[in-house]
């Protein structure tokens, strides 16, 4: 079937949870409450590192209207993590950053709740701290004193403050230094990055009758959630019910733990239903943002610009628990290499510590951090060597059947493509239109996560299809583009397949809403359902019809044989007299492609699968006084390989770029002596409406192998190269590169100033 | 307690609550009457995923205590269509893909509304209408399909209103 075929797939339909959202009908995990519902608060550490010598709540307990105090004394001492299983629910007898958690409270409103927390008094004596990823390294202080004895994956390689080290290397690359035309050495550092999802973590829970305890909240990963709260609560997974109503917002934020365990922990205690929801200021002090990162980059090329060896160190600072660290910062490595010829590479990952705030996964982990360093080096060589920067790129990209770092093997590639279209859409050939103005351009290459997904889908006896997924679908459109499969497969109309929401007790398997994987794998789960109805609703239609199976297809909502016909809604019902009904289990995985293991060492994803190709140019004028950047024209072409609804790939596209521009210009939470200073959606500057420019998408299709139609991940992407793209545009409008993101106008202004003097 | 009775006007229905003075009109609309349309987040006026109209003018409802509102006349994004009569604004909201996780959409619609009736008849530029929705953020679109929305619901609004 090609895409010009198709009724439902490929068409720019309205997402089926539309209506919901516009009239404010639909739900979300903050709008859910219960009968007799208390109200949780956590009290957080004000000191950055510091034994916790007595916390005394006995007054808080005291005011009327308390109904429970919890602290690490109180529940199960069990470390959970993702990597390192080094995370606490509270501070145990240390705290480890300011915002750490150390109590929580119950209470029949939030401002008895609060009152209650302003009671509980803790008594800390202060540890020496550390801030900074580099010092940590070196420094005879340790966060984890007891590293050692934590459970970790087998993959991982720790050592003292180090969470996670990881390594790609490829050929000698000291030789190649050796011998190469020129070497650049640069440093690039980039800030801390809120998710910015406008909806707080919020969870409540509730324990029923039979000891099974059920969690409403906003998470993007029900059954990893379910998992950890097990582990936290001391259970069986089968009694922890998470389900999701409505999530507002996740971009990674939401993968881990937030608040469920604060409330499942509470109402266990009280007997009672609890609700717990971030406050913004808990959001930009204790959730999981973007890691801090420091990245150095040594380059060889040859007199015609091609990348001969590159030698790298990223330094990801986790924060006082490893979090998505590790893992974040070894995806860094396939970032570096981009999507060029390996040359020789010797590039190295370390995950810190540091006595600031954990971190997450932020969409597209590492990548515009990487991005920024590899791609921003990239131009400053090219000007070095007198090439075009688009010119030097193109010199170097994979090309179809080119080894990637990890040894595997780039299909489906459209690099060039994705470069040349975005250059002439920002009309490359005219760089520096007038002075201050310049344009700059970025190019990356991004996985599509893995992971498994079941569905499964039954046929009503109206003919409509109903789809259970534990995928959640959290506003990119995925759950509408996996339904606008299974309505193509099934003859049906988009508005004919329902989508149930999430629960993880009647709902199968997921690997959940991230790595832009929900419509890839939900896609294809969908079009393996669709497969097994055709077969029932055919063997059930042979009997019906006295016609031969071979001889049947769906077309409009029936089962077609010669000119005999059946409405799927008929043997629905037939079905339902006779057999159960019509329904079916679908399940897809993406296996890893195969790689060389040798390249890769202590990496927890060593190698990409149908990774998507895509390049970002930029027009911009920088105020030649105060160094304020104003955004003409930004254009992205990105390889999608199949658009299953163009309008949800443009929305991810549009958005994607606008938090890539928030990172390259003006967002970070601002450390000082490790207290945030900005803890605020004043001072904490996210892209309003009066920011972003119109974001111009050319969707590139070229098809891959295992998505569904052949589609490839779109949802991260967007994000990973604004700030190279920017950067590269920065100098070349004002001959300087500021290499620390963001690219504050202070700092614009500062980096000219010096430029002239 | 020191509770107080409020006489408040949702969506052309008129409500007597049971207010305590510290509570805002963000509490009383989702808590006591459950409008739960208007959303919560920041509570200090800096997102606006919380706007409502109040007589008829979008404000913050997260920083407005309930007590001042007392007679005045709110409408929620409950009040200005159904899932069977969109407002004009709804509708272009779905049709040009602007929603996405959707929990600023009631916020951002209602600032919308609030332009678009201080101006009737009006179509406005792009420019001004990204002026006009600027105090409320939106992480998930880039804002340009926001943009679009506002854009042909204001054409289709202005066209109705130069038919009749």
């Amino acid at each position: 079937m090609s895409a010009h075929t198709h009724r439902v797939a490929g068409h720019r339909l309205p997402r089926r949870d539309g209506v919901g959202k516009v009239t404010g009908k639909h739900v979300y995990a903050a709008d859910f409450k219960l009968p007799g519902m208390l109200y949780g608060r956590v009290l957080r550490s004000t000191r950055a590192h510091a034994l916790i010598k007595k916390i005394d709540a006995s007054r808080a307990a005291a005011i009327a209207g308390v109904r429970g105090i919890i602290t690490s004394a109180d529940i199960p001492q069990i470390r959970y993590g993702t990597a390192v299983r080094d995370t606490t629910v509270f501070a145990t007898d240390r705290a480890l950053f300011i915002g750490h958690a150390i109590a929580a409270v119950a209470a029949t409103s939030l401002e008895i709740a609060e009152r209650a927390l302003a009671a509980i008094e803790v008594e800390y004596e202060d540890l020496p701290p550390l801030f900074d990823p580099e010092e940590a390294l070196k420094s005879d202080i340790r966060i984890h004193p007891d590293w050692e004895t934590y459970k970790a994956l087998p993959i991982i390689s720790r050592n003292r403050n180090i969470a996670g080290q990881a390594r790609i290397r490829v050929g000698d690359a000291e030789a190649a230094f050796a011998k190469a035309h020129k070497v650049y050495e640069h440093r690039f550092s980039t800030a801390l990055q809120h998710p910015g999802y406008t909806e707080p973590r919020v969870a409540t829970a509730d324990w029923d009758a039979n000891g099974i305890v059920t969690v409403w909240c906003n998470t993007q990963l029900p059954f990893d959630t379910q998992t950890t709260l097990a582990e936290i609560l001391d259970l069986p997974a089968a009694r922890v019910r998470v389900t999701v109503p409505g999530i507002g917002g996740g971009f990674g934020g939401k993968l881990r733990i937030g608040v469920e365990h604060f409330a499942a922990l509470l109402a266990r205690k009280t007997a009672r239903p609890v609700k717990v929801m971030s406050t913004s200021e808990e959001e930009l002090t204790a959730a999981l943002p973007r890691q801090a990162s420091i990245v150095l980059l040594k380059t060889a090329v040859d007199k015609e610009g091609h990348l001969l060896a590159r030698s790298g160190r990223i330094i990801v600072d986790c924060g006082a628990y490893a979090g998505s660290g590790p893992g974040t910062a070894a995806i860094a490595l396939q970032v570096m290499a981009g999507p060029y010829k390996p040359g020789a590479l010797a590039f190295e990952s370390v995950a810190v510590y540091t006595n600031k705030v954990h971190s997450g996964s932020f969409r597209a982990p590492a990548g515009p951090m990487a991005n920024f360093a590899m791609e921003c080096q990239i131009d400053m060589i090219a000007k070095d060597l007198g090439l075009d920067p688009l010119e030097m790129r193109l010199r170097n990209v994979v090309k179809e059947g080119d080894p990637g770092p990890s040894g595997e093997i780039h299909r489906s590639v459209s690099i060039e493509e994705c470069l040349r279209k975005a250059a002439d859409a920002i009309g490359w050939h005219d760089r520096n239109p007038e002075p201050g103005r310049g344009k700059g351009i970025a190019c990356s290459w991004w996985m599509t996560t893995g992971g498994s997904s079941g569905v499964y889908v039954k046929i009503n006896p109206d003919g409509s299809a109903t789809l259970v997924s534990g995928a959640v679908e959290i506003g990119t459109g995925a759950i509408t583009g996996a339904a606008q499969i299974l309505a193509e497969e099934l003859s049906l109309d988009l508005t004919d397949v329902n989508v149930t929401g999430v629960d993880t007790q009647a709902a199968p398997f997921d690997y959940g809403a991230q790595g832009s994987r929900t419509t890839f794998s939900v896609g294809n789960a969908c079009l393996a359902a669709a497969a097994e109805l055709r077969r029932q609703m055919f063997e059930l239609a042979a009997e019906q019809l006295e016609a031969p199976i071979e001889d049947m297809k769906l077309q409009d909502k029936h089962v077609v044989a010669g000119n005999k016909s059946i409405s799927i809604a008929e043997l629905a019902r037939i079905s339902r007299l006779a057999g159960g009904g019509l329904i079916a289990h679908g399940t897809a995985i993406s296996p890893a492609p195969a790689y060389d293991p040798t390249r890769v060492q202590n990496h927890p994803l060593p190698v990409w699968n149908t990774p998507s190709y895509h390049a970002h140019a930029v027009d911009l004028s920088v105020d030649q006084a105060t160094g304020k950047v104003t955004i003409n024209r930004y254009v992205v072409a990105q390889d999608v390989g199949y658009a299953i609804n163009p309008t949800y790939i443009e929305g991810q596209i549009e958005g994607g770029v606008a938090q890539g521009i928030g990172q390259a210009l003006s967002e970070e939470i601002v450390y000082q002596d490790g207290r945030v200073m900005n803890a605020n959606l004043t001072d904490y500057k996210m892209p309003t409406a009066m920011d972003v420019p119109e974001i111009e998408s050319i969707i590139v299709e070229c098809r891959s192998a295992a998505g569904p139609y052949g589609a490839k991940g779109v949802g991260e992407p967007p994000c990973i190269e604004p700030p190279a793209a920017i950067g590269n545009a920065i100098a070349a409008a004002t001959g300087c590169w500021p290499n620390s993101l963001p690219m504050t106008a202070e700092k614009i202004a500062a980096a000219m100033q010096v430029q002239h003097s | 307690m020191n509770r107080k009775i409020l006489n408040i006007v949702v969506n052309g229905e008129s409500h007597q609550v049971l207010i305590e003075p510290h509570w805002t009109l963000l509490q009383v609309l989702r808590n006591e009457i459950g409008m739960m349309g208007t959303k919560e987040n920041c509570l200090e006026a800096e997102c606006g995923v919380c706007t409502v109209l109040l007589d008829g003018k979008a404000i913050n409802s997260c920083i407005l205590l309930a007590g001042q509102v007392e007679g005045c006349s709110i409408t929620t994004i409950e009040g200005i269509g159904d899932p069977e009569h969109l407002h004009p604004l709804q509708e272009a909201f779905i049709e040009c893909g602007a929603v996405q996780c959707g929990y600023c959409i009631p916020g951002m619609i209602l600032t919308a509304k609030s332009f678009l009736d201080e101006n009737p008849g009006c179509r406005p530029s792009r420019d001004e209408i990204r002026e006009a929705i600027a105090g409320t953020l939106c992480r998930c679109t880039g804002y340009r399909k926001i943009i679009d929305a506002v854009a042909t619901a204001a054409d289709r609004i202005a066209l109705s209103g130069a038919k009749q």
